[in-house]
């Protein structure tokens, strides 16, 4: 996966429906249901049925940078937006990016581990776009993580939800991972439905790390 | 396991079984001959601990008329708990399922100069509330019956809402076993809400976040009862810890037997027990007592409180005998509560006479 370098203004790459991210070639993503048996609660496990875990079964990702931020599109389609929760049972849609924090081979499927903790970036639907910086040593142990700052920027319209996330590369050590024209990183992807009661670790995600290499 | 590992950064990689243990217990007893349905607890715990925004339609403490679909509506038919020690799914009450709180025009009865023609109301037209069906009860007349069940959160010794958390946000305190949702690490994830089977759990729609009965940990930490139970007129909550063999806990629970948890198939081992109603005998149809007939029906009871409690209404029944024929009963005693302070074991404090925290 490229992410190119761009000359464009940061307000244009922020804007999800920006006439430029229609330049920027994207990689369809499939996405599948967490396992059930990682679930870090027996509840969990004993209440849902696998197959109705992870309702978005693909994201597109489309990346780009400036030399001083990363900006990462995930749109993927969905008929009902979710937004407010004004009832116990309504949940938000979300999606959230994540790599590893230090580059070294933290488990996907758990949420990285005690030795090699993983960097989340997590946006969720609400009246004001929310995009949270978060570590995690394993699977229900996501912090927030200070000073990092992540934007987002998500549009809904013509049953599909498009989101931005704009990050500053240069990172910070166990905090945010560090990003730097010509490195590659690892990628992973996760959409929650809110409608299908998608929170925590009941979500759709990409199995597989993929290489995001930014372009010198 | 120390008090500062299950409450500070290890929690999130505490076991269940870490997180679930607790050295003592706190419990109370519930002597349901007693209550009047007064709802003095419910606005005790409402005026000390859920004023707050997002807070408006929680009441932690909660006294429904039985039989009755109770709060929230048909919370025994919403699931839960454990089957067999297995996690049985359960669903997510509402807001609406809870009462929701109910807005009124207070300001055009009282502010807006119609204190003469505008009646006090809410607005809308609601269709259920907290205690909705209270005038209603069981059984048809002459044989109509009702009795009070007031409920906090059971601080279950096998809580499933601590078992369901994904995040470890919820445990048991060390000291005294009060089930708390720790607000640093509760995310709003809701899954302890469809878990608890007595449906205890609220969500705060302001905060995003989880939050029911703390037992009034800070009043217990002076000495204090909880609000709800000293504030009970009717003299029939106490509070004390399970394994004082001095205390009324101790004899009510485990040496006379005569107090029982709620829905104890629920599995979940609550530490709330309540002494059953005993009830006077049913009319038979010429409208003469019939003596062998309890009016609230033992089914009934059973389905309550389980099959142990023929056993407890047995034993009551026996000891009321024993005083009416002029013999001591310390049963009878210890549920009559003389000295109301008998009530509270090591929580007499009164709060009035605390110094004020200091910041």
């Amino acid at each position: 996966m490229q992410c190119i370098r761009v000359p464009t203004a940061r307000d244009r790459l922020l804007d999800p429906m920006a006439s430029e991210w229609s330049g920027v070639a994207g990689e369809a993503i499939a996405l599948g249901a967490t396992p059930l048996a990682n679930q870090p609660s027996e509840y969990v496990k004993a209440s849902r049925n696998e197959d109705d875990v992870g309702k978005v079964r693909n994201v597109m990702v489309q990346t780009a940078h400036d030399g001083n931020e990363i900006f990462i599109r995930l749109s993927w389609e969905d008929a009902q937006k979710n937004v407010e929760v004004t009832e116990t049972n309504m949940f938000p849609d979300a999606c959230g990016v994540l790599m590893p924090l230090n580059g070294d081979d933290a488990p996907i499927d758990e949420m990285g581990s005690q030795g090699a903790p993983v960097n989340a970036w997590y946006w969720r639907a609400g009246a004001e776009d929310e995009a949270h910086n978060m570590v995690a040593h394993g699977l229900g142990t996501t912090r927030p993580a200070a000073s990092a700052t992540i934007e987002a920027r998500s549009v809904w319209g013509h049953g599909a939800w498009s989101v931005v996330f704009a990050r500053a590369l240069a990172g910070e050590p166990e905090a945010a991972v560090d990003l730097a024209p010509g490195r590659s990183v690892r990628i992973g992807f996760a959409v929650w439905e809110g409608s299908n009661g998608e929170r925590a670790g009941i979500k759709s995600f990409s199995k597989e790390w993929r290489e995001l290499a930014l372009q010198p | 396991m120390a008090e500062s590992s299950k409450r500070g950064d290890g929690i999130e990689y505490a076991t269940k079984a870490e997180l679930k243990q607790a050295q003592r217990q706190v419990a109370m007893v519930f002597d349901l001959n007693k209550c009047l349905g007064c709802q003095t607890c419910v606005v005790a715990c409402k005026t000390l601990w859920t004023r707050d925004e997002g807070m408006e339609y929680m009441w932690w403490a909660t006294v429904n008329t039985k039989p009755g679909k109770g709060t929230p509506r048909d919370w025994e038919q919403m699931g839960g708990g454990f089957e067999d020690g297995v996690p049985r799914a359960g669903q997510l009450p509402t807001r609406r399922d809870f009462g929701d709180a109910w807005e009124f025009n207070h300001e055009e009865v009282f502010f807006g100069g119609k204190g003469k023609d505008a009646h006090l109301k809410p607005s809308g037209e609601p269709d259920w509330g907290p205690n909705w069906d209270e005038d209603q009860g069981g059984g048809q007349y002459p044989n109509s019956f009702y009795f009070y069940l007031p409920r906090i959160c059971n601080h279950c010794t096998n809580p499933a809402c601590l078992e369901a958390c994904p995040r470890n946000a919820i445990y048991k305190r060390e000291e005294d076993g009060i089930v708390l949702i720790s607000e640093d690490r509760c995310k709003g994830y809701r899954f302890c809400m469809e878990a608890c089977p007595y449906k205890k759990i609220y969500f705060n729609h302001a905060r995003q976040m989880s939050q029911k009965c703390i037992f009034c940990f800070p009043r217990v930490e002076q000495g204090v009862a909880p609000a709800c139970a000293r504030q009970c007129p009717g003299r029939l909550r106490f509070v004390g810890y399970l394994d004082d063999e001095d205390g009324p806990i101790y004899k009510l629970v485990n040496k006379w037997k005569v107090a029982l948890p709620l829905h104890p198939e629920y599995g979940t081992q609550p530490n709330i027990y309540y002494v059953p109603p005993i009830s006077p005998p049913r009319f038979d149809a010429s409208g003469n007592l019939d003596e062998s007939k309890p009016r609230i029906p033992t089914e009934y009871l059973r389905y309550l409180f389980g099959d142990k409690v023929d056993g407890a209404l047995a034993t009551l029944q026996a000891e009321m005998a024993k005083t009416k024929a002029g013999g001591k009963s310390e049963l009878l005693d210890t549920l009559i509560v003389y000295e109301w302070k008998n009530l509270f074991g090591p929580f007499t404090q009164d709060p009035a006479e605390l110094e004020p925290r200091k910041a």
